[in-house]
């Protein structure tokens, strides 16, 4: 178990430093350079060059990165080349924001759509199964906005009921009622990773049931709830996991359209800003925030699934 | 020596009779727009009417209440935002600033000037150098007490060598600053310009104390203090309890950006938020029909227009063919239609009613298909289809075409309207196609918006005219303090602009922001949203 898990590690960090080579390559393709675009109109053929000595953007590429990827190490992320402002200070009025809606969604939407697709599971073909099975593709299909602007409209603007934007801070706020300042971001991904979780977790828990060992408890007379929890639900768990591990990581980097729509500015949101504003240090230090989060994410997820199946433990 | 304390138009220069009037007509709910239709059929221009209603309309007001929150959305905000006065780019840097910080001089609603930090404020007869004496016992958010070391070093940084101020353009003509005495300083200029307090009254030249060089927060002489300063999340102010004037009447004011306009628009609409900047001109019925919701427009000299490079050898340099693109502008549908009445009309050339040096005799040109017909077979174009390039740069920007090549296929005129991402527009295309479209923001003053972009050497004069007479009139114009001459002047200055420089002008538009009713004191200068980001000082709650 031990070997397996360092091995793990192992890949993880081979990923991590690939991941960093792509990020610091994309942004050296890219035309003009940090010096440049921190100089902007002002940029003489002079000042270029100091600002270039100065940020050592005139030594080798090489020995830039390692320099770039040892002070990301020790957690220098470095200036914004937009404001001048520490990265991590910027990253830190954001995180807040990003880390609450992506623990508080997983909190709420994690266990109710793992138990809606395991009962699909359990009576498939019934009413209640093909009703689910309609929704949550409908929900697939229906981008973000569009789920947040009828939310909107039903709830805000139909019934007076929450904010349609995310009001004021966070500071001092308890479970609930960060719940509530959160309510309708929260919702909406809620929404989006309910229906892939409802469809995975149905699937993976189905694909056991066909498996022998289940008709042979079937034959035995095992009632149905005690056949899926105590026997199906432990073979499955590798797969579900490995969705909701994605699910999550996505809550944390991919909700742009969230959080513009609600207006809070989070990780996602700042990394748009980033390559609008041609901020190379920005780009690079959330590029590899976002690459660390999957990659630990998915380790998490591994690791769980080795403990929950013998037989991945022991392959053959 | 003569003194210009303030050429704003106000209440008190009217004559008696008349003020009973509008007094009247106030007392009877008139609005603004009404009381302006009156003084401008009396004769008024739309710049005095406006801040004589405003003269009115605050003195019969209530007084300000105390206490409150008030939330103010802007729109794109983000890592760059700044505490730093000259480092200023956008609407919610200004309207911050304003929040925390004070200026030498405040402008008015028709863009004259009052003193502010500065208590009085002389120039001699040329207008070569300006005295500012300092008001006395102003503290600062940290308790230092302002003077003019405070001054001296604001202004060096604007006007030092490789100052990296965004608004040093504005004082270049500032060849030192003096300090005279603690509460004394003096500008001395190498050429004459009769609008530097004007200038001194923008966003980027709020007073900082001496040596500061730390803008993680605001420390300023303005009404609220800096609670909180997040860039790009929120900026929070609390009031100043030693602020020197009047104002700053709310308990909390807070500002911050929502960039995409449906998300604001339902923000305001669900009450979240108290005002939003920038109102979707489709947005505009459903707020006017909301109740409780106000539409907060400002009539502005912000413009959209389709500029040739008369220079080149092509049709663009053609006479005959600008001349036909102007008289194919059908500027009234472009008002109603896109702008949905937030707008005027344009003139083809940028100074309009929103500057104090406006020339309101000038007539209006119109939209006229045989003229242009004519101008047309006189260049010799034919059935030759002209392309121009346009980008959605602002409301209207695309449409000033597409309304124009449909009047131009009515009369066999062929335009081929290249419609092109706003990504890097301004890099690629503006200043670089033949013929192209741009948006302008309003300048504080009709010399600092033709300085920019219509003398002959400047770097963003889109069509290339370069007209001696006029260059040396904008120049000479700034030395000029007798109210007459300087009205002559300008008037010149715009004429030329009309007859000769080229550009189509179709529609200035209107700032126009939404806010709620219980907003009270707000502002109308036409420089930016929120009424010029000079309402901070202002607003108050009338349900507080």
């Amino acid at each position: 178990m031990w070997s397996l898990i360092l091995k793990r590690i192992g890949v993880g960090l081979v990923t991590v430093v690939a991941v960093s080579f792509i990020i610091f390559a994309g942004t050296k393709i890219l035309p003009g350079d940090a010096a440049q675009i921190q100089l902007g109109q002002n940029a003489t053929v002079e000042n270029l060059a100091a600002m270039r000595a100065e940020m050592g953007l005139d030594k080798p590429y090489l020995i830039q990165y390692f320099t770039w990827a040892g002070n990301f190490i020790t957690g220098d992320l470095g200036s914004s080349l937009a404001s001048d402002v520490p990265l991590t200070q910027l990253i830190a009025d954001r995180y807040q924001n990003t880390v609450m809606v992506a623990v508080l969604t997983a909190l709420i939407g994690v266990p109710i759509s793992l138990l809606m697709g395991i009962l699909a599971a359990m009576f498939p073909g019934s009413a209640y199964d093909r009703v689910l099975t309609f929704v949550s593709v409908s929900l697939v299909a229906s981008p973000e906005f569009l789920t947040a602007t009828l939310l909107v409209l039903l709830f805000v603007l139909g019934m007076g009921i929450g904010t349609a934007v995310v009001v004021g801070s966070t500071e001092g706020k308890g479970f609930f009622s960060l719940i509530s300042h959160f309510a309708l971001p929260i919702t909406t991904l809620s929404f989006v990773i309910a229906s892939q979780l409802i469809r995975m977790s149905r699937a993976a828990v189905l694909n056991v049931m066909s498996s022998p060992y289940i008709e042979m408890a079937i034959l035995k007379g095992v009632p149905r709830h005690r056949i899926i929890f105590r026997h199906a639900l432990l073979n499955s768990i590798g797969p579900i996991v490995n969705v909701v591990a994605l699910n999550l990581a996505y809550l944390v980097t991919g909700v742009i359209v969230v959080e513009v729509y609600f207006g809070y500015p989070g990780l996602a949101t700042l990394i748009v800003q980033g390559v609008q504003s041609r901020d190379f240090v920005m780009v690079q230090g959330l590029g590899m925030i976002f690459c660390l989060t999957y990659v630990i994410l998915m380790l998490i997820a591994d690791v769980a699934a080795y403990a929950s199946n013998p037989r991945l433990r022991h392959p053959k | 020596m003569s003194e210009f304390k303030n050429n704003d138009p106000r209440l008190a220069n009217l004559p008696y009779a008349e003020r009973q009037i509008v007094d009247e007509m106030h007392r009877r709910g008139a609005s603004r727009r009404d009381v302006i239709g009156y003084m401008m059929a009396a004769g008024a221009t739309f710049a005095a009417s406006g801040a004589i209603f405003d003269g009115v309309a605050h003195a019969a007001a209530h007084m300000p209440k105390r206490g409150g929150k008030l939330i103010m959305a802007g729109d794109q905000h983000g890592p760059n935002d700044t505490l730093d006065p000259q480092l200023f780019t956008s609407a919610v840097d200004y309207f911050r600033g304003r929040m925390f910080y004070g200026s030498l001089t405040r402008l008015t609603d028709s863009l004259g000037y009052e003193p502010e930090l500065a208590e009085e404020i002389l120039s001699n007869d040329t207008a070569t150098e300006w005295t500012f004496k300092l008001r006395r016992g102003i503290e600062f958010h940290n308790g230092k007490t302002f003077n003019a070391d405070d001054v001296m070093y604001t202004m060096n940084r604007h006007s030092m060598e490789g100052s990296i101020s965004n608004a040093s353009s504005l004082v270049s003509m500032v060849d030192r600053w003096e300090k005279v005495n603690d509460y004394e300083v003096r500008a001395i200029l190498s050429s004459p310009n009769a609008d530097l307090p004007i200038a001194l009254g923008t966003f980027h030249f709020k007073i900082i104390a001496d040596g500061t060089t730390d803008f993680s927060t605001a420390n300023g002489t303005g009404p609220y203090r800096a609670a909180e300063f997040k860039p790009g999340v929120r900026a929070v102010g609390r009031p100043f309890e030693n602020f020197w004037s009047e104002g700053g009447y709310l308990d909390e004011l807070e500002h911050y950006g929502i960039g995409d306009p449906v998300s604001r628009l339902n923000a305001f609409m669900a009450g979240d938020v108290d005002a939003m900047v920038n109102l979707p001109p489709k947005a505009i019925p459903q707020v006017e029909a909301a109740a409780g919701r106000d539409v907060w427009s400002l009539k502005s000299g912000a413009y959209v227009n389709i500029a040739p490079h008369i220079k080149l050898a092509g049709p663009s340099g053609n006479e005959h063919v600008w001349k036909a693109m102007q008289h194919l502008q059908d500027r009234e549908r472009l008002v109603k239609g896109v702008l949905k009445g937030q707008g005027s009309l344009g003139n083809d050339q940028p100074i309009n009613a929103a500057y104090f040096d406006h020339f309101a005799d000038l007539p209006q040109r119109e939209l006229d298909p045989d003229k242009a017909k004519w101008h047309w077979n006189q260049s010799g174009l034919g059935s030759t289809s002209l392309e121009i390039v346009a980008a959605e740069v602002a409301p209207g920007a695309v449409e000033q075409c597409t309304f124009m090549a449909r009047e131009a296929r009515k009369v066999g005129i062929n335009f081929d309207v290249k419609k092109v991402t706003t990504d890097g527009y301004w890099g690629a295309v503006w200043l670089k196609a033949p013929i192209c479209v741009a948006s302008w923001n309003m300048r504080p003053t009709a010399n600092i918006m033709m300085t920019l972009a219509f003398a002959g050497s400047a770097a963003w004069n889109e069509t290339r005219w370069n007209n001696e007479h006029f260059n040396q009139t904008l120049v000479d114009v700034r030395g000029v303090t007798d109210p007459t001459k300087r009205a002559q002047m300008y008037a010149d200055l715009q004429t030329m602009i009309h007859e000769e420089n080229g550009m189509s002008l179709p529609a200035h538009r209107n700032y126009v922001d939404a806010v709620g009713s219980h907003v009270k004191g707000l502002t109308h200068v036409p420089l930016n949203n929120f009424g010029g980001a000079e309402s901070p000082v202002t607003l108050w709650r009338d349900d507080a």
